[in-house]
């Protein structure tokens, strides 16, 4: 789904979750 | 659990709405705690946070439906922290297998790990209270 990781990149840094 | 006493509409609807707080709420404590420097406009933050608490929301209420009944707490504020926190343990170790698979795409900071554990508390606790307001009305 293109797009979706980036969209949501923020999202998951602040709720804590591994990421780039 | 007799299934035909799920108010799932109720459940999936109180979810969704205290899920949107909650994203909002998230978006707030961030900014406080610094935790996470934002790389994106607020914009897009209002939509991601939003849609990202929806979803959440909704899965802890629909969890909450459906194990309740199983979960050794009467109460049912203590049993949406416990199934909020639980999912994001679950989540959170899925992430951890990745980094371990992947370390320079996917790694975690203890900040921003301690900061989710917490909201996710926080989400259990919008969610158990609006149980309660529905376990009055009933």
């Amino acid at each position: 789904v293109p797009g979706v990781h980036d969209a949501f990149h923020d999202f998951r840094h602040v709720i804590g979750m591994p990421c780039h | 659990m007799q299934f035909q006493f799920i108010d799932w509409k109720k459940s999936i609807i109180m979810g969704a709405i205290a899920g949107m707080l909650w994203g909002w709420i998230a978006m707030f404590a961030n900014t406080v705690t610094g935790a996470f420097a934002f790389e994106q406009s607020l914009l897009q933050h209002l939509v991601t946070f939003t849609v990202g608490g929806i979803i959440f929301g909704i899965v802890v209420s629909g969890f909450l439906s459906l194990l309740k009944d199983f979960l050794p707490f009467k109460n049912s504020l203590v049993s949406s922290v416990f199934i909020a926190t639980g999912l994001w343990i679950v989540l959170f170790l899925g992430g951890y297998g990745l980094a371990l698979a992947d370390a320079e795409r996917y790694h975690f900071n203890i900040p921003q790990g301690i900061q989710g554990l917490i909201l996710a508390a926080l989400l259990g606790v919008l969610i158990g209270f609006s149980w309660k307001i529905k376990e009055k009305e009933a």
